[in-house]
Order: C-alpha cells, then sequence, then structure tokens
C-alpha cells in the first residue's frame, strides 16, 4: 500500500485537473453544430420591412436547404462562386431541376412561416403563395442571380 | 565556470530538436514547400540524432575532447549552413549534419561533465537537466529569435555559441573509458522511447496552439511554456523519496494525464494550459529523470548509454511526429471546414444589415482562403479592419473568434490525447522492469 501511494497520489493530481476540465465542458468545446434546416426557426419580432424580408430570405433558405437534403450554412457557402456551386452540385448529385423544386419548396415555406409568425397577412401570403405556384422557378434563380450582381 | 558551458553546450545542442517549430511557416513561405516536406526540418535532425547518437558515444568514450571539438565545429558549421540555406534542400541536409555534430557534443559532454564535476553521479543529473531544459525551451526560443531576427537567425546565432563554448573549454581533458560498454538496459530505453513519442505534444504542440491557433505573440507563448520546464527542475531537484520504478510509473500517469487534460479544455486561452502544464513538467522531471537514470545505473560505460537513451528519446521524437503530424493535419482540415459552417450561421443570425452580411462572409472566405494558402490559420480582425466600431459588429467578431477557437482548441484535443496514449503504453515496458527489480 505504501509503495503505491505516489501512484495514486499522481492518479489524484490527474483526477483534479482532468475532471473539472470535463464538468466544465471540455469534451464537447468545438464549434456550434449548425441547425436543422428542417426545424421551423424563432421568427424575430421585425422592426421594418427590409428585416420581414431578410427572414423570409433565411426562412426560404431553410427550406431549400431542407429539400436539399443539407444545411442552409452549406447552401449559402456554395452560391458564393460558380466552382463552389458546381462542387456543391456534383457533391450532391443535384440537378437544375432539384435547384428549382427545392426553390419552390423553400419560398413556400417562407411564406408559411411568416404567416404563421404573423408577419404578413392572409391575403398577402395567399398572393405570394400564387406567384411562387405559378413564376417558373428557373426565373427565381435567374433573378436572384442577376440581382447578385449588383451586390458588394 | 566549464560546467555552465557544457550545460549551455548540451542545451542548445537539444535545443535544436525542437527549436525550428514556429519557424516553420515562415520556412515554408520562402522555399514555397508543402506542410508534410516543411516538417521534414524537425524530422531530419531528430533522425539523424536519433540513428547517430550511439555510434558518436562509442567515440566519444574512445576521445572525448576530440569527440567534443569534431562535434562543436561540425555543429557551428551547419548552423552556418543551415542560417544561409540557399534552397530546402541544402537546409534539411545540414540539419542532418548539425545533428550529427549535436551527437557528438552530447555524448561526449556527459564524459566531460564527470571531469569536470569529479562525480559521475552529479554529471548525470547535470546532464538530464541541461538536456530537459533545452528541449522544452527550444521552441520558445526559436519563436521569440523567428519574430524578432528572422527564422535564420535561430540558426546562426548558434555559431558564436559553439564556439565561445568550444574556447572557454580548451584545455580540457577526460580518461577515455577502456571498460566494454555491455548491452542497453531494452525496457528503460524503450519506455523512454514512448514517453518521449508523446511530449512532442508537449514541446511542439502547445506552443503552435499558443502561437498560430490562439494567436499569442511568441515572446508571451515563450513565457507561458515555461511553467513546464520549471516543473521538471523543480520536481527533480525535489524528488520525494520513492523506489525508481515507483517515481517512474508516477512520472508516466503525470505526463499522461495532463496530455489528456490538454485535450480536454474548455475554453481558449493560455491560462487553460497551466495546470496540464504543470502536470507533464512534474512526470517530465520524474520519468526522464528516473528512466535514464535506471538505463545507466550499474553501467561502467555512461557515455555509450547515455548515447542509447539520447538515441531513444530522439527515435521517440520521430515517432511522435510521424504520428501526431497527420492526426491533427486532418483535424484541422475537418475543424476548418466546421468552423466555416459555424461562422457561416453567426453571420446569418447576426443583427447587421442583410447586405453587410453577404460582404462581411465573403471576406471571412477570402480570409480562409488565404491563410489557407499559407498555411495559417485565419485572422478575424483583419477582416472587422475598418467596419463600423458599433455593438453589433463587435459582438459578430466576438462570436467568429469564438468558433474559430473551437475549432482550433478542438483540431487539437486529437493529437493531444494520441500523445497521452502513447505516453501511457510506456507503464508497459515499466511493469517488466518493475518485475526485474522486485
Amino acid at each position: 500500500m505504501r509503495r503505491a501511494l505516489p501512484l495514486l497520489v499522481a492518479l489524484g493530481l490527474v483526477a483534479a485537473v482532468v475532471l473539472p476540465y470535463l464538468a466544465l465542458g471540455g469534451a464537447s468545446f468545438e464549434p456550434t453544430p449548425v441547425a436543422d434546416p428542417c426545424q421551423v426557426r424563432d421568427w424575430r419580432d421585425p422592426g421594418d420591412v427590409d428585416e420581414v424580408l431578410e427572414q423570409i430570405a433565411l426562412s426560404a433558405l431553410d427550406g431549400a436547404a431542407c429539400v436539399l437534403g443539407v444545411s442552409r450554412e452549406d447552401l449559402v457557402l456554395a452560391v458564393r462562386s460558380e466552382e463552389s456551386l458546381d462542387a456543391f452540385a456534383e457533391e450532391h448529385g443535384i440537378s437544375r431541376d432539384d435547384a428549382e423544386q427545392a426553390v419552390r419548396d423553400g419560398l413556400l415555406r417562407a411564406v408559411e412561416d411568416a404567416e404563421g409568425a404573423g408577419a404578413i397577412g392572409g391575403i398577402v401570403a395567399t398572393l405570394a403563395r400564387r406567384t411562387v405556384e405559378s413564376v417558373p422557378p428557373w426565373l427565381v434563380i435567374e433573378t436572384l442571380e442577376s440581382l447578385s450582381r449588383f451586390l458588394p | 565556470m566549464r560546467t555552465p558551458m557544457l550545460g549551455v553546450a548540451i542545451g542548445m545542442a537539444l535545443a535544436d530538436s525542437s527549436i525550428v517549430t514556429l519557424a516553420l511557416p515562415d520556412v515554408l513561405r520562402e522555399f514555397d514547400v508543402g506542410i508534410t516536406t516543411v516538417a521534414w526540418v524537425l524530422t531530419s535532425f531528430n533522425l539523424v540524432l536519433a540513428v547517430l547518437a550511439v555510434p558518436a558515444a562509442y567515440v566519444a568514450r574512445r576521445r572525448p575532447w576530440e569527440a567534443y571539438v569534431a562535434g562543436a565545429l561540425v555543429f557551428a558549421a551547419a548552423s552556418l549552413a543551415c542560417g544561409s540555406a540557399p534552397s530546402f534542400e541544402v537546409l534539411v541536409g545540414a540539419r542532418c549534419v548539425q545533428a550529427a555534430g549535436a551527437a557528438l557534443i552530447v555524448t561526449a559532454a556527459l564524459d566531460l561533465l564527470s571531469e569536470t564535476l569529479r562525480s559521475p553521479e552529479r554529471a548525470f543529473r547535470v546532464w538530464i537537466t541541461a538536456g530537459i531544459l533545452g528541449a522544452a525551451l527550444g521552441p520558445a526560443a526559436g519563436g521569440v529569435l523567428t519574430q524578432v531576427l528572422g527564422w535564420r537567425s535561430i540558426f546562426l546565432l548558434q555559431v558564436p555559441v559553439a564556439i565561445v563554448v568550444l574556447i572557454a573549454l580548451r584545455g580540457l581533458e577526460a580518461q577515455p573509458l577502456p571498460a566494454p560498454a555491455g548491452r542497453p538496459h531494452l525496457t528503460a530505453n524503450l519506455a523512454l522511447l514512448l514517453v518521449s513519442g508523446g511530449l512532442v505534444a508537449a514541446l511542439f504542440l502547445i506552443v503552435l496552439l499558443l502561437v498560430d491557433g490562439w494567436s499569442m505573440s511568441p515572446a508571451a507563448a515563450g513565457l507561458v511554456v515555461t511553467v513546464m520546464p520549471a516543473a521538471a527542475i523543480a520536481v527533480s531537484r525535489f524528488r520525494p523519496k520513492m523506489g525508481v520504478v515507483t517515481e517512474i510509473a508516477s512520472g508516466v500517469i503525470l505526463v499522461s494525464g495532463g496530455l489528456a487534460a490538454l485535450a480536454f479544455m474548455p475554453r481558449a486561452g493560455w491560462a487553460w494550459t497551466i495546470p496540464p502544464q504543470l502536470l507533464v513538467g512534474a512526470g517530465l522531471g520524474l520519468a526522464l529523470a528516473g528512466l535514464t537514470e535506471i538505463a545507466l545505473r550499474g553501467r561502467a560505460d555512461q557515455v555509450v548509454h547515455g548515447g542509447w537513451t539520447i538515441a531513444a528519446r530522439h527515435a521517440g521524437v520521430v515517432l511522435g511526429l510521424v504520428l501526431l503530424a497527420p492526426v491533427l493535419t486532418t483535424a484541422l482540415e475537418e475543424s476548418r471546414e466546421e468552423a466555416i459552417r459555424a461562422g457561416a450561421a453567426v453571420v446569418l443570425d447576426s443583427g447587421i444589415a442583410p447586405l453587410d452580411k453577404l460582404g462581411l462572409a465573403q471576406d471571412v472566405l477570402d480570409e480562409v482562403d488565404r491563410a489557407k494558402g499559407v498555411g495559417e490559420l485565419p485572422r478575424v480582425g483583419a477582416v472587422f479592419e475598418g467596419r463600423p466600431d458599433e455593438d453589433e459588429w463587435r459582438s459578430l467578431a466576438s462570436a467568429l473568434q469564438d468558433q474559430l477557437n473551437r475549432a482550433v482548441t478542438s483540431a487539437f484535443s486529437r493529437p493531444f490525447l494520441l500523445a497521452a496514449l502513447l505516453a501511457l503504453a510506456a507503464l508497459v515496458p515499466i511493469a517488466f522492469m518493475r518485475r526485474r527489480t522486485a
């Protein structure tokens, strides 16, 4: 027992450092996992029209990402350049039709989320839904691509 | 005066095994080589030292002073060649020659210390302490020199030091050792190899994490990592009375536990490295001193057996580098992807204007690409230069820095844990040692 005492002291010292580190979250100090895009996020109380539009855009992104089975962040990172978009499409086996369908579903979900949160009224929501369903998604995508040229 | 000079020579020669750690990004940029290739600046030195330590010891036991002089001159010439290397190939070649000189210096110095101290026991203590100090302070010293004078100064400054020490030692004579050297102590040297493999994480990775990961200046990081050698010296000076095998096993548990604690740091920040460093340092003082003592005890020829311990330690460093470097590289790559995703989420959820978000996200990704190209970690501060000095921007910068810290710290966690297991594996040969000494 006397011979084992130094070993026990060493083990005690190690435990005195490692256990508090683990208790403070040492095993999970890593980048925050991104949220599941299929879960509806809390809708912030919008201060102005810009914020409503931004939240609709983010909700649409969530919806499209959910359909494609990726995170919202992956989708945003994919559209930063043509190369990254091609790589993303190849990696996930996504065609133009898939992208169009994802955009349509994303926009419909955004309208639903906005209406559910009371950010837009029922009449506006119905009109928006009709627009999404009747306007070809490629037009939406190309309009977004055109708009992106004016961004900084 | 001669004993401290020999201590300086041993410390400097062994510091070279880790001194260029923080200079590697600069070397990589200057010679335009890859990350795996640049690691040869470290690996080549340790590999050649591991291979040549025993042959150098056989030379040193026959002609200690001549071996020392030859070693110091070769070391100085090779350091000059490293410091003025026109190409990467010349640098690695010169590092190999430098290691050959270091092998002669370190092994011959053990015999010369016995002469200056007139006690093999005290000579061994000074030899091991100087070696531990040199290896532990190497990365920090190299970092400070790189920051202040550039990476070449690390090598160029060693030239006058080697020459001045040689001049100070002139006239020193030591008797050749006539007795046969005998077989090396296998279990002690195997345990030394495994503990040294684990210690690579403590000697190299902590400094890399502090400077490259958490953006500390090399000088400040140097100050932080002095905790480890200080703890090692304190423990080896005031060693509690216990059996040497128990002392070694306790030391291995402390080293391994300290490395595991580094793998589980709950926040980013130098203060979190202090308790683990104290454990590793205390364990280093107990385990390395005890193992070297067992490897040399009862053997007539300390020089050759000292050579075996150097060979085992540096073979362990090579093993550690070979095992841990790819694990770190892969973990950093994975964490990079996670951090980019987490950073994108932070930007999208922030309170800044939508168009600002797009511009900022683009700048963050450009910085990530730039940093990857030069083998660095992205600098969040650089992205926010010239941005509005408002609460929303400040909290966004802080949230992005937090995600980066999380990514870097968690990437280092895997190699620290692997190093802890490597050090812990030393308990197996130590158990055999206990059986033999029982």
